[in-house]
């Protein structure tokens, strides 16, 4: 059982490909369908339920450029399996090729416990935190437009901006504490 | 065939007939890598890599475009850059080789390629390099390794992320700067030409003079224009700050004067002593008064006694 590794293989030509993990297994489905749909970069979308992935496909698997790791607020299953899959991760992933998107942010106001652990998880993994509707095609299409951004830079496609460089300028940032003091 | 074997593994035929890129439908397909083993989800059947070598030594060394075409095909993944690795140089050095072995494929892989443009070469062609930049980095990044804690790590991070936005911007500034000279030149070149196009050239040319020259005036009076608004707001906010002091001076003092508790007491003890010594003083006054009176002194004759007494004036008798 070996790692994912994000360099190990050769890029392909014109082309970017995302992994999409969740544990539900409902959003990357649409999600994969509206990324697809991309015309200037082929992408290839794979989908997993957690990591680690099995090793039988494993040569005609493309280099992976992008890790996307789909969390449900609601449940907290998804938040655990989340972090369980994480492990399987070469750590040359977390260098700008790793992304969370959180769905379902408006339902869990009410236990803000969950979304701050992402959040730290986040934070302290220098990977950006995306926020995703997941209910209307509109959201859809607005998360994948987002999603494809992201993934056009880690996987080289933009000139002059590697994914390191871009993960500088999306990290996740906790917000300030509530109860401390302000500054007079 | 290669291409033939790649597509097997991945469950779908090997296509009789090959359109170009953009003519092909889509052929979606889901894999979803758990249990069961779905050919991978792709746009496009093209999923023989199609990679190709350095475009720059193929368009200069091969004349023949069917013969580019079929290089392009054939040819397999070299790094622009060179790459001292030692994992990857291996494999590549015999890929390589086998390129100029390889017979080409079937001359349906041409016509894959009939849609592809020479910008399209250039852009796919920065891709690469910016790939192989990437895994330079990759590989350098091993190398050189100094310990140092995570958060000295974070204090660092800002600092090289500011110098490396510099770098960015002198290296726009300079590329912009490169293509303005590059496109002076062609432009005078074309000039020297004195073909019909010149007297256009000239007068565009001309115009665009006139027109920077203009711009360099205009800026340099909003300049001024600038420095003048910043000197009078530093002399407004002088003035405010001065404002500001003498209110607070003001302020203090009418607050002591509606509030004088504190100098109540050194007040009463000053007007006591003064009562003081105004009792004295007019006992002495008497005193030398009744004196010069008893004596029957003459004081009008003696100049500096009539002073005295001049003075005894002052102070009314009874007090």
């Amino acid at each position: 059982m070996s790692l994912l590794n994000p360099f190990n293989k050769r890029p392909g030509l014109n082309t970017a490909t995302v992994l999409l993990v969740e544990n539900e297994e409902q959003f990357q489905q649409s999600l994969a369908n509206v990324l697809v749909e991309e015309t200037a970069v082929t992408v290839n979308v794979r989908l997993a339920k957690t990591l680690p992935i099995p090793m039988k496909n494993d040569e005609s698997r493309p280099r992976i450029d992008l890790v996307v790791f789909i969390i449900n607020l609601t449940l907290d299953k998804s938040v655990k399996s989340a972090k369980a899959s994480l492990k399987y991760l070469d750590p040359g992933y977390f260098l700008g090729k790793v992304c969370f998107m959180v769905t379902n942010a408006r339902q869990a106001l009410g236990c803000t416990g969950r979304l701050d652990a992402v959040r730290q998880l986040a934070v302290s993994l220098h990977c950006p935190l995306l926020f995703a509707e997941d209910q209307t095609p509109e959201g859809v299409t607005s998360s994948a437009r987002r999603l494809l951004t992201i993934l056009k830079v880690a996987s080289g496609l933009v000139p002059n901006t590697t994914a390191l460089y871009l993960s500088n300028l999306t990290r996740c940032a906790m917000p300030p504490d509530i109860d401390q003091p302000s500054f007079d | 065939m290669r291409d033939g074997r790649i597509e097997e593994i991945l469950g779908l035929p090997p296509p009789d007939n090959v359109l170009s890129q953009g003519q092909q439908p889509p052929t979606p397909t889901i894999n979803s890598v758990g249990e069961a083993l779905l050919p991978p989800y792709q746009v496009y059947t093209v999923a023989r890599h199609i990679v190709t070598l350095p475009l720059l030594r193929v368009l200069t060394s091969s004349e023949d475009p069917l013969k580019l075409r079929r290089f392009l095909t054939s040819s397999r993944w070299f790094d622009l850059l060179h790459m001292d690795a030692s994992d990857n140089t291996g494999s590549l050095k015999e890929m390589v080789e086998t390129v100029g072995q390889n017979g080409g494929p079937a001359a349906e892989n041409c016509s894959a390629l009939e849609g592809v443009l020479p910008a399209e070469m250039l852009r796919i062609k920065q891709q690469m390099s910016n790939q192989c930049f990437e895994m330079a980095v990759q590989l350098n990044a091993g190398k050189g390794k100094r310990s140092c804690s995570t958060s000295e790590a974070e204090r660092e991070l800002p600092n090289f992320v500011s110098e490396l936005e510099r770098a960015k911007g002198v290296h726009f500034n300079s590329t912009l700067v490169l293509h303005r000279l590059q496109m002076w030149h062609a432009i005078g070149e074309k000039m020297k030409q004195a073909g019909p196009d010149a007297a256009v050239l000239k007068t565009v040319s001309d115009r665009c003079m006139a027109l920077c020259s203009q711009i360099k005036q205009l800026q340099i009076e909003n300049r001024n224009l600038q420095n003048e608004i910043t000197e009078i707001q530093k002399q407004r906010l002088e003035i405010k700050r001065l404002t500001h002091e003498k209110m607070k001076e003001m302020e203090g003092l009418m607050s002591s004067k509606e509030h004088p508790e504190k100098y109540n007491a050194v007040l009463e003890k000053g007007l006591s002593n003064l009562e003081k010594y105004k009792k004295m003083t007019i006992v002495t006054q008497n005193v030398l008064r009744g004196i010069l009176l008893a004596c029957k002194v003459n004081w009008l004759d003696d100049p500096t006694l009539r002073e005295t007494v001049m003075t005894l004036e002052e102070f009314p008798i009874s007090e």
